[in-house]
């Protein structure tokens, strides 16, 4: 009985993800490798590879991945170097600190759909007030299409994103900052050292293991994630702000195409896998015990 | 250091807190205002940064006229019962996984973050196949075992992580007074945990309040739909109000909002313990 205990208490926790996490992504693979559209319910069956091919032979499919890469890189990158001046700002004491605190990390607490909704209408060409400021500063002299020009759609939408994620950065890096003994400080600055070099060699190398973790999982779930891209601009126009994760979500339930859909899944679900083991590897993760 | 360099310091700091207090609000103040214009206001390109005539016309339309007080409901007992069952969940898990040494201990952490690796939309067609073979499609209880699911494995790691900072001591003591395990976790040990329970719930509770896509896919009588597929609906037509719309975008702000500002600081400790330590 005692030696039961642990599995006991975690039972209904595994149980259920069992069936309704491993269970599905199990039938995903399956649906990778058969026609399976919502459109001809009757007329499933296997196909092989022929919907790895569909899809990249797909003439869209280079834009899509460039756009997919521009997203992760753009998006993960400004709300890193965002969020560690954000969080440096912060690592010091000042009046109503826990209140500003509050208000800045809030859009952390709001859903993609308001923000998306949020944004579009910021960002709308005739009323919004971004073009409508933009213009009497006199930093531009046309009005910008930001959603359906495309080759503003995709940047205005990594803007909202990397707006959301920036509390994420910051929260983590403050306190992993917030745990670096203060002495250290102290010792650093007796002997000389300037501001960069304290950043430097104590700051950032105290808390390059939560940078690293925090960047494997902002990367991982900027790249799966497709509300915004849906919300703000359905992909379009022509596929401009597509990425592999909104490509799909529309390939499901637009295009009601399963099986193109979880191969695309299932595609870039790999490209996560072997991204993960890499960056692991790279960064020597694991000997720092972390894990 | 200087003087003039800590001057120097001081003044680039307030400058950046307030840059960044100007670039989180601009957009919510944008949509806040917006929701207080009347249409003829809301649609001029002589755009006004205060609206002249503020109305609650917009949101008495949405509560009175739209569904969007049923949507509201749906919201708040599907969130509610999505943290109360991912907490649960997980403070048993998460307890099992910080205080027992067990066979296949690191299977299941590596397990838990293996599964963040999936993307949502994969697994959804096949849910959904899968629900409505057992009847839950288009049901309050399979959208709330749905979301329960996508939560357990963040809210196990991130108890897990509170657990680990209660001492061992405590719960030894209890046992030399008699308790057994269950009796020590419910009555030591979760009181001092009140932190990290509160935490795990706001998680579960804000992930299913945000959710879109589950909901847009699970739900299909008008009487079960969540805030943010009430307010997809109005979206698609060509002629956006936004008036209502920010409304609507308020209104489903504002309680996670409070709950946010009321625990933010348990939130940030918990994610933080909850990522570093894995």
């Amino acid at each position: 009985m005692r030696k039961n205990e642990p599995y006991l208490l975690l039972f209904p926790s595994f149980f259920l993800l069992f069936i309704f996490l491993a269970y599905p992504l199990l039938s995903s693979i399956m649906y990778a490798f058969q026609s399976y559209k919502l459109t001809a319910p009757n007329d499933i069956a296997f196909n092989g590879i022929e919907n790895f091919k569909a899809v990249l032979m797909d003439n869209n499919f280079p834009l899509i991945m460039k756009n997919t890469i521009i997203w992760v890189v753009l998006t993960v990158g400004a709300q890193f170097v965002l969020g560690l001046i954000l969080a440096l700002a912060l690592s010091r004491p000042f009046p109503l600190r826990n209140v500003y605190q509050a208000v800045v990390f809030l859009p952390w607490a709001v859903s993609s759909f308001v923000i998306g909704l949020t944004f579009r209408w910021f960002f709308n060409t005739e009323y919004g007030p971004v073009n409508d400021i933009l213009l009497k500063l006199g930093i531009i002299h046309d009005k910008i299409y930001f959603l359906s020009d495309p080759k503003m759609a995709l940047y205005s939408v990594i803007i909202a994103m990397a707006w959301t994620g920036i509390p994420f950065f910051a929260i983590m890096l403050l306190a992993a900052m917030q745990s670096i003994p203060h002495e250290i400080y102290e010792a650093a600055e007796m002997d000389g050292a300037g501001i960069i070099s304290r950043f430097w060699n104590v700051t950032f190398s105290y808390i390059k293991q939560t940078i690293l973790i925090t960047l494997l999982l902002r990367t991982i779930w900027v790249f799966s994630s497709a509300e915004l891209i849906y919300i703000m601009t359905t992909g379009g126009p022509a596929n401009s702000s597509n990425t592999l994760a909104s490509y799909m979500f529309m390939k499901a339930f637009a295009s009601l195409n399963y099986g193109q859909a979880a191969a695309i899944g299932l595609f870039f679900m790999v490209l996560l896998l072997l991204f993960t083991f890499v960056f692991l590897r790279l960064t020597k993760f694991e000997k720092a015990g972390n894990l | 250091m200087n003087k003039k360099q800590r001057t120097l310091i001081v003044i680039v700091r307030f400058v950046v807190l307030l840059g960044y207090l100007l670039m989180v609000l601009a957009p919510f103040y944008w949509l806040f205002i917006t929701s207080l214009k009347p249409k003829l206001e809301i649609l001029t390109t002589n755009i006004q940064y205060w609206p002249k005539h503020i109305t609650f016309d917009n949101y008495i339309y949405l509560f009175k006229t739209s569904n969007f007080a049923v949507f509201f409901k749906n919201s708040i007992i599907l969130s509610l019962a999505t943290g109360f069952f991912g907490t649960s969940l997980a403070v048993l898990g998460g307890y099992a996984m910080a205080r027992f040494k067990f066979r296949g201990h690191k299977l299941v952490i590596y397990g838990l973050l293996l599964t963040q690796l999936i993307p949502g939309v994969l697994v959804l067609v096949p849910t959904i196949i899968m629900y409505s073979k057992l009847g839950l499609i288009n049901t309050m209880g399979g959208l709330i075992l749905f979301y329960t699911v996508g939560t357990i494995p963040f809210s196990l790691i991130l108890m897990r992580s509170f657990f680990d900072r209660i001492p061992m001591d405590l719960e030894e003591a209890a046992w030399i007074d008699g308790c057994n395990k269950m009796q020590s976790l419910f009555k030591i040990i979760l009181p001092l945990m009140v932190p990290g329970v509160i935490a795990t719930f706001i998680f579960a509770f804000i992930g299913a309040w945000n959710d879109l896509f589950g909901a847009v896919m699970f739900i299909s009588s008008d009487s079960l739909k969540t805030i943010p597929v009430g307010l997809n609906m109005f979206i698609h037509n060509y002629d956006i109000d936004w008036g209502v719309m920010t409304a609507g975008g308020i209104a489903a702000t504002v309680p996670s909002l409070i709950m946010f500002a009321v625990v933010q600081r348990f939130v940030v400790e918990g994610m933080t313990d909850g990522a570093i330590k894995g």
